[in-house]
């Protein structure tokens, strides 16, 4: 026993750095840098902004962990929060009551996660394709609901709800922080979490293992679905308007944050942790840029950078293993 | 194959007890008997009259060639075949095994060489994956519970594993060892191990080798295959030697010595298939000289023009390889080609367009393209000839598949058909033809009758003929020993990757291939 490396063996203060992910370092000079830049930068003023802007993406980054986490993906979740607030802010000014219009969203979700997860695992139709198909479903259906006017003369309840702050925190911030910890418990201390690691990582050892394999895959795109419509009312909040088409290109972001985290498309590899660090380097990035006064169009442009260059740093420090060779 | 289905049985007690049948004295009745199991599928009897004894705490080790029906019995007795005839015992009752759960229920356990754990799950998660219910607690999962009935699975196994490390940092050896103890924590009595050594170290191997006995003391059965005589030996307390579909001999421990198990795992003379009259060889066109790759150590070989040089030795030996490193799809990490006397960088694209031909072991994935026409397969490795300045030419195309058609007397209703409709042989004879018509002088054949029938068999065997008097060399690789015999004017054995003996016409045997290709001590 003794001459063989044991798995789980002590890790070294350098083994533990080789395994925080690139996007880390990243995150702490773009932090650095921008306070150099503009001493505002670390003003709790600015921090509460950077907060609020996080929260609506982590809302879609995290859920789209889980699905990234089975090998898949959903390209629908931009198009899905816009749809989810016209819908809301329709039947608000309806003179619908905010927990109905809540509960359509909530329904809306169910639906499109139900399509999306329904082809996907028991019909093995690739989710790329899929989602993109649902993605312009909800997309037309939006635009289609609104002649592609925004809608507003709602409820000022929501915007209050967004702009409102517990001891200094800004409520968006409170409910992506209380979604996070639901979603970690969920993804590592519940079957259902176990078994999304292992369909990611081997489908067919899931099923053999006598686990409902294609329903827990299913399940996946339902949560990040029925979350991701859900969080339509910090959309709403935040914009205090219904735009069809405003959170368009959101999945972009959602998924560049997920990658940035270290989180693989194959093999069930990733952490829930290294999403929320994506999601603040965009956000940071994004903020900062905007304190410098860089252009929007230009701010996409080092979106882009940054995930390349997160990636470029990943290649080739993969997780050290204690492999025995011969 | 796939892993067999593991039922949902067996709480958190007695996953950390093994099941314990106390009675195992050798003499006493067996656990398990397989008696004359029969199996065919259409035009092949995969086993004939198959007996099998398995007693509590034996290792019983299961020897035979490639296609000798070893899978096929183990299939039969994790459920993943239903035997056409024959009775299965268990406890001196009969059972019937109609599925790969009620193999379970028996305590039947297969640990297949391609293993069956979630990478990003650890030790703990995956050992009991699908069995979370005993760890529940307020509705979510103990991980520390999990893991401390994990860490004394393991134990019992001898292994000081840390049950929080992911399987994806496991070596291979190890994450046997985890597949072990997730078969053991289901209450496996009868641990079922394919050529288990196969892919790990000698030293990974003697661990495994007191994992055995440790199990054999706890009263678990074990079947083992392997190829290795060395194991054989010094692991089996019963040895049964299959061949042809059938049981043809069994011995207890110390009965026999590997040349009696060698010869019995060759039994009658197979030689129908007449030798060849022997061919005059030419000068050298492949001369390949201490190929390295990641896997091939010290790879030296030769072949002649007008003549058909074997590569033979037993599945996973590392033949298949060979032909990939010196055709260039596998990069070398050492030694020297020479190709027609001239040194060749193996790449692909320059082997063949040089005159390399590889004839690849899956025909349908790495052979053709079987979406597409006849005509489309036929020009695949000679796209550079059908152009006509610088336009691709459909008639010069139409006219060289028309010509391989009728050469190669492929079976087809013309150069438009798609080629996932024609049989093997005619697949095969399309796989062949683009490298005829490539104009290649070098042809690597691996496994080139596989799938095929007895009439497309000696068609292409017609055809391996013309391409040598014709002045082609051939490099075949076949796992039919026979075959090879009939065709081959020498050939080179392999074992763990090496090349470890060179047999001329003279010496050429089974015998002598057996001999060479089985591990001896």
């Amino acid at each position: 026993m003794s001459d063989q490396t044991l798995p789980g063996s002590p890790v070294t203060v350098g083994g533990y750095l080789a395994r925080v992910p690139g996007v880390a370092f990243i995150l702490l000079a773009m932090v650095v840098a921008f306070q150099i830049g503009n001493p505002r930068f670390l003003s709790i003023t600015n921090l509460s902004n950077v907060g609020l802007q996080a929260s609506l993406l982590l809302m879609l980054a995290l859920p789209m962990t889980l699905v990234i986490l089975t090998s898949g993906l959903d390209l629908s979740v931009g198009a899905l929060i816009g749809l989810a607030a016209v819908i809301i802010a329709t039947l608000l000014v309806a003179g619908w009551s905010i927990f109905s219009a809540l509960a359509a969203a909530v329904a809306l979700g169910l639906v499109v996660g139900l399509l999306n997860g329904f082809m996907i695992s028991y019909l093995a139709l690739p989710a790329f394709v899929v989602t993109l198909g649902t993605m312009g479903l909800c997309e037309g259906l939006a635009l289609a609901l609104t002649n592609g006017e925004p809608i507003g003369g709602f409820t000022p309840a929501l915007e209050a709800f967004y702009r409102a702050a517990v001891f200094g925190i800004p409520v968006p911030v409170l409910v992506a922080a209380a979604f996070y910890g639901l979603l970690y418990l969920v993804l590592y201390r519940t079957r259902f979490g176990i078994y999304i690691f292992a369909v990611g990582g081997n489908k067919d050892a899931v099923h053999l293992a006598g686990i409902r394999a294609n329903l827990v895959h299913m399940a996946v795109y339902v949560v990040c679905s029925v979350s991701v419509a859900l969080s339509a009312v910090l959309l709403l909040g935040r914009t205090n308007s219904a735009h069809p088409t405003v959170a368009v290109g959101m999945e972009f972001e959602a998924i560049a944050a997920v990658v940035l985290g270290g989180t693989s498309f194959e093999k069930g590899q990733g952490w829930l942790f290294g999403t929320v660090l994506g999601v603040l380097a965009i956000t940071v990035l994004r903020n900062g840029l905007n304190v410098l006064s860089v252009e929007p169009s230009l701010q996409v442009v080092c979106v882009g950078v940054l995930l390349i260059a997160a990636l470029l740093i990943d290649r080739n420090r993969k997780r050290p293993v204690a492999r025995i060779t011969e | 194959m796939k892993p067999k289905e593991r039922s949902q049985c067996g709480s958190v007690d007695e996953a950390s007890s093994f099941a314990s049948v106390t009675n195992s004295d050798a003499g006493g009745a067996p656990l398990l008997r397989l008696a004359n199991i029969r199996k065919s599928f259409p035009g092949v009897h995969a086993l004939r009259n198959a007996s099998l004894d398995i007693h509590a705490g034996e290792v019983h080790v299961i020897l035979g060639q490639n296609g000798a029906g070893k899978s096929s019995l183990i299939k039969v007795l994790c459920g993943a075949y239903i035997a056409d005839g024959g009775d299965i015992e268990f406890g001196g009752k009969k059972v019937s095994v109609r599925g790969p759960a009620d193999a379970s229920a028996l305590g039947v356990a297969v640990i297949f060489q391609e293993f069956s754990l979630a990478p990003y799950l650890d030790i703990a998660q995956n050992i009991f994956l699908g069995r979370e219910q005993g760890f529940m607690r307020l509705g979510l999962v103990d991980k520390a519970a999990m893991r401390r009935a994990a860490r004394d699975i393991l134990r019992q196994l001898g292994l000081d594993y840390d049950p929080a490390t992911f399987a994806a940092d496991l070596g291979v050896a190890q994450q046997q060892m985890v597949e072990i103890a997730k078969a053991l924590s289901q209450n496996a009595r009868i641990l079922v191990m394919d050529e288990p050594t196969a892919a790990i170290s000698e030293r990974e191997a003697d661990r495994l080798f007191e994992v055995i006995e440790r199990l054999k003391r706890q009263g678990v059965a074990i079947v083992y295959i392997s190829h290795r005589m060395k194991e054989v030996q010094a692991l089996g307390d019963r040895i049964t030697v299959m061949r042809d579909g059938a049981v043809v001999d069994s011995f207890q421990r110390g009965q026999v010595s590997a040349e009696e198990m060698v010869r019995a795992m060759i039994g009658r003379s197979l030689d129908s298939l007449s030798r060849r009259e022997p061919r005059p060889a030419g000068a050298v066109v492949l001369a390949a000289r201490h190929l390295r790759t990641a896997k091939l150590a010290d790879i030296s070989l030769e072949v002649r023009a007008g003549e058909v040089v074997g590569l033979a030795g037993l599945v996973g030996s590392g033949r298949t390889e060979v032909v990939r490193a010196i055709f260039g799809a596998d990069p070398l990490t050492a030694g020297d080609l020479e190709f027609d006397g001239a040194p060749l960088a193996a790449r692909p694209d320059r082997s063949a367009r040089k005159g390399m031909a590889l004839l690849p072991e899956d025909r349908k994935r790495e052979g053709l393209a079987l979406p597409l026409a006849v005509r489309d397969n036929a020009t695949a490795a000679s796209m550079w000839r059908l152009f006509r300045r610088g336009w691709f030419s459909p008639a010069t195309a139409e006219r060289v598949c028309a010509d391989l058609i009728g050469r190669l007397k492929v079976a087809t209703p013309g150069s438009a058909q798609l080629v996932r409709h024609l049989s093997g042989g005619n697949q095969q004879k399309i796989v062949l033809g683009k490298w005829l018509a490539a104009g290649s002088r070098l042809f690597m054949l691996d496994e080139p009758t596989r799938g095929v029938d007895v009439a497309a068999k000696a068609e292409i065997y017609r055809l391996i003929d013309e391409l040598v008097r014709d002045g082609a060399a051939v490099l075949m690789i076949s796992s039919e020993l026979p075959e090879l015999l009939h065709l081959c004017d020498r050939a080179y054995v392999m074992r763990d990757y090496r090349i470890v003996g060179h047999l001329d016409r003279d010496n050429l045997s089974e015998r002598a291939i057996l001999d060479l290709a089985v591990h001896h001590v």
